[in-house]
């Protein structure tokens, strides 16, 4: 039996969807003893089409031997490639993590089958070529990633579990209602071949529209972005650290598949793009100053997923800063899971999530706070890191267009950033008072602390591997004709273009 | 056949609204969850008119998409309800505000049942 | 106005009308009283739109099943607390209505649209399924759909059930002490009960049977034999447990398993995967799906991982 590169893509989603009823049928055990190995396989093909990738260019696969627009095209190109590699070195780092804090106990049992499951769902979304499929995986992903914000069936959590959940099934609705619209008027549900028939005119907006609303619900963009922090910061720390690094930047990946792929012949599309981009930056500060204000550890880091989140809506207004875009969503992925984990840790040691229990951490579990400042030191977008790199490019990218606004709130959500995380650190560091010197700090497991450090390392070690990854990640095509940094955006084409 | 379609169009536009005046005012959680089924009906009355236009056998693939549609969407309302219970037993709340809501004049709200 | 457009204003009234009561009736229960009816009124609307496998399947899934859902979990909440049973709040929100009526205009502007334009030129998906249908051993289109051409699709869906199944293993109540029986059994209804699952039984095995040619399918036959369940749990035949058995898991995840199995083993004979080759890979697939979904939803209802016989 030979198989093409392209069938292997297949086993993305496959190889831990059997997982996942391997889980189910043989329990916790094997349950995440195959979770981390599926992470390892998945790592291992990853490297492979990453080799064909790059000698071949993006490949598909037409699912069923037909091609759409009647089939379902799986496809791999150089954005899903890396966002492909977010999600497994996530999910393996968060695994770890989980293999000790959440065990194989009662609440493993109920944990690994929907966690491998939840890993299915992400991949097999991330490689769709199709509209509705994509729905199908956004929804699988969100079933489960919601039940599992419940795993401990704390009040707080339960209350955030079903906001989210609400939220996420009106949103999938509207989503479900523009899709609905492209395929009554284009016949097809695969984008690049719906885009290609799309004809413009008041019609393809309302289905644009009624798409980008639901999925900016879905990613909990500024203002809709209340129900984020009570589900992130309320979850097991595995589970916060994949929602806010994988599952919110699933939903804005469609979002920009959608935008970007589909070539949209619309000529209101520069102005709508500008009032996402300023939804990102209402996002930007409100989330900054929202994470200033509190008092718990996971909620900090809960509001500063708000706030990132905000500089991933930069590009709707300056196409320029795809690269960095990009650049950041990983770089954010990879430092904020090992924020959660490292949080998680310190919560754990504490046995309290309160900011003003933090002192004197340092000295109790040092790996597990130096992996939060090395997490810290990419959110900020000091150098070297991932976050550095990303916002070195975005910067470059608002300077060479003259969007003063935009180079001016980068660097004003840099500040703020620093301001909420050095409260952190200050806390951390400071003496503790004699009073709180008894209370007892307990060890996490070391499979804790270096999951979140190890993440927290490659967050830093993207800040030295910026050209290869730039060089996968290709313009996407409706950014190419003349799409150099600075350029006025050709964010759309001609009107009836062919 | 046009005329009819355009008939259940408009009443999935009315559906769709009265799913969303629902959601907007409803404070008890199964009602909430009540118009967000009916909003998703609504959606999938649209889908489906829309698949029977033109003259042929009306089109299979919009046909498929719906019961995705009727699935995901009782997959996702039982996790809602088994939520719902879960948060009932351990809070004692049906609803989602902390604070218990006024209860409001035209529906003829029994006033203090709480 | 001919007899038809008749029908169909009638049809659109009381859909209209049912839809009002579920969102401004002043009892719950009876609210969800009537968004069974309405399900059934779609039903009845969907029939007309010339689509009855959808009847069917909303008939079944979106009025029967979620209804008795609905219901059960209402009193599930009554019994955890009587007192709070008859609460009938009501937020006050300003925004609701103009929000609502103008999202309602903007659809009706939307639909109406789109009701007078077909797609662009250019092959249709749609139309492209029913010329592949020639050329496969089945007469309805639909089934070719979820089946042959976008099984992949249909593979997720069936993991967007389970993924509910899943969340209530974390949900339900943990201790099997607190879980309540369903209720105890009433001899009248051991007797209507009687007759009643075999015919559900025979009813959801020929929907599958059928589903090749006429409506039906996995869904619609896995709902119906789902409905048979809640039959025997509403009369205490079976009773709630907080842990499936080792069958139970099995076949739960049987129709993944079958389906992914053979879909994934095309590649091996140099085939597409997914490529569902032949009559009775059709019907194996079918009816590994039927035993799963009507499992699936069968535990759903019940609001726990597993199911037991009672105690004698």
């Amino acid at each position: 039996m030979q198989l093409a590169p392209a069938e292997l893509l297949l086993s993305l989603v496959f190889a831990p969807l059997l997982a996942a009823i391997a889980a189910v049928m043989l329990g916790a055990r094997a349950g995440r003893l195959l979770a981390v190995m599926v992470c390892l396989v998945l790592a291992i093909q990853l490297l492979f089409l990453g080799q064909r990738f790059s000698a071949d260019g993006p490949f598909d696969l037409a699912l069923a031997g037909i091609a759409p627009p009647l089939g379902i095209r799986l496809a791999l190109d150089g954005l899903n490639l890396l966002l492909l590699w977010l999600v497994t070195l996530v999910y393996l780092g968060t695994s770890l993590h989980a293999w000790a804090s959440i065990g194989a106990g009662a609440r493993g049992t109920a944990f690994w089958p929907p966690w491998l499951l939840m890993l299915s769902a992400l991949n097999g979304l991330l490689l769709s070529g199709d509209l509705f499929t994509m729905y199908i995986g956004l929804e699988i992903a969100s079933l489960s990633g919601i039940s599992l914000i419940a795993l401990d069936r704390k009040a707080d959590a339960l209350r955030a579990a079903m906001r989210y959940l609400l939220l996420a099934m009106l949103g999938s609705l509207v989503y479900l209602l523009g899709v609905a619209v492209v395929y009554a008027i284009t016949g097809a549900l695969d984008f690049a071949l719906a885009g290609s028939r799309l004809p413009g005119g008041a019609v393809t907006i309302a289905a644009l529209l009624l798409m980008t609303g639901g999925l900016l619900l879905k990613s909990a963009i500024f203002p809709l972005h209340g129900w984020l922090p009570p589900a992130h910061g309320s979850a097991p720390p595995p589970e916060s650290a994949v929602l806010s690094a994988l599952l919110v930047k699933v939903s804005l990946y469609m979002l920009y598949r959608i935008w970007f792929w589909m070539e949209v012949p619309v000529a209101g599309l520069v102005s709508a793009g500008q009032l996402l981009a300023a939804m990102g930056a209402g996002a930007l500060v409100y989330g900054s100053i929202a994470a200033l204000r509190q008092q718990q550890l996971k909620y900090l880091v809960a509001y500063s997923t708000v706030a990132q989140l905000g500089y991933l809506m930069l590009v709707f207004a300056l196409p320029g800063a795809w690269q960095g875009t990009i650049y950041h969503l990983l770089a954010h992925g990879l430092a904020k899971a090992a924020m959660f984990l490292a949080a998680g840790n310190m919560i754990w040691a504490l046995g309290s999530d309160r900011l003003d229990r933090l002192p004197g951490l340092d000295r109790h579990i040092p790996a597990s706070v130096f992996a939060f400042a090395l997490a810290a030191v990419s959110l900020m977008g000091l150098p070297p890191s991932g976050g550095f790199t990303a916002k070195w490019l975005m910067l470059t990218a608002a300077w060479a267009a003259q969007a003063w606004v935009w180079v001016l709130l980068l660097l004003t959500g840099s500040l703020l950033t620093a301001a909420y995380l050095f409260r952190v650190f200050a806390l951390t560091f400071a003496p503790r008072s004699p009073r709180r010197r008894a209370q007892p700090v307990r060890r996490p497991h070391p499979l804790m602390e270096l999951s979140a450090l190890a993440l927290a390392m490659l967050a830093i070690g993207m800040g030295f591997s910026g050209t290869p990854l730039l060089d996968v990640l290709a313009l996407p095509p409706q950014l190419l004709p003349g799409a150099a940094p600075g350029l006025p955006a050709p964010l759309h084409l001609t009107p009836g273009a062919p | 056949m046009t005329a009819s379609l355009t008939l259940y169009m408009l009443a999935a536009s009315v559906l769709a609204g009265l799913g969303i005046y629902g959601v907007l005012i409803a404070g008890h959680l199964l009602r909430k969850l009540l118009a967000l089924n009916l909003l998703g009906m609504a959606v999938l009355l649209m889908l489906i008119t829309l698949g029977a236009r033109g003259t042929g056998a009306p089109d299979p693939v919009t046909q498929a998409m719906v019961i995705t549609g009727i699935i995901i969407s009782i997959s996702a309302t039982s996790l809602a309800l088994a939520l719902l219970l879960a948060l009932q037993r351990v809070t004692d709340e049906t609803h989602l505000d902390a604070e218990p809501l006024p209860p409001v004049g035209e529906d003829g709200d029994a006033a203090g049942s709480r | 106005m001919t007899a038809g457009t008749l029908l169909d204003f009638l049809i659109i009234t009381g859909l209209v009308w049912l839809a009002w009561q579920v969102v401004a009736g002043r009892e719950l229960f009876r609210a969800i009283i009537m968004f069974i009816a309405l399900g059934l009124a779609m039903a009845v609307a969907w029939a007309r739109l010339g689509a009855p496998d959808l009847a069917l399947a909303e008939a079944a899934i979106g009025a029967g099943l979620t209804g008795a859902m609905l219901l059960a979990t209402y009193r599930r909440l009554l019994e955890h607390n009587p007192a709070k049973g008859g609460q009938r709040y009501a937020r006050s929100s300003r925004l609701a209505l103009p929000v609502a009526v103008m999202s309602s205009l903007l659809v009706m502007l939307l639909g109406l649209t789109l009701v007078n334009i077909m797609p662009v030129e250019g092959e249709v998906a749609g139309q492209q399924a029913i010329q592949l249908m020639q050329a496969v051993p089945m007469e309805n289109p639909v089934t070719g759909v979820l089946l042959l051409w976008r099984g992949y699709d249909t593979l997720l869906e069936m993991s967007a059930l389970v993924a509910a199944w899943l969340a209530l293993r974390i949900l339900q109540p943990q201790d099997a002490a607190t879980l309540p029986p369903l209720s105890s059994s009433i001899p009248l209804l051991q007797a209507l009960l009687a007759a009643a699952v075999p015919i559900a039984v025979l009813v959801g095995g020929y929907l599958l049977h059928a589903g090749g040619k006429a409506p039906g399918g996995a869904f619609q036959a896995g709902a119906v034999l789902a409905g048979a369940g809640v039959l025997l749990g509403l009369t205490g035949s079976l009773q709630r447990s907080t842990r499936a058995s080792r069958l139970l898991r099995a076949g739960v995840v049987l129709g993944l398993i079958v389906f992914s199995v053979l879909g994934l083993g095309q590649l091996a004979f140099g085939q597409p995967a997914f490529a569902i080759p032949g009559l009775w890979t059709i019907y194996l697939v079918e009816g590994a799906l039927t035993v799963s979904i009507a499992l699936t939803l069968l535990l759903l209802f019940l609001g726990s991982a597993g199911v037991r016989r009672p105690a004698p």
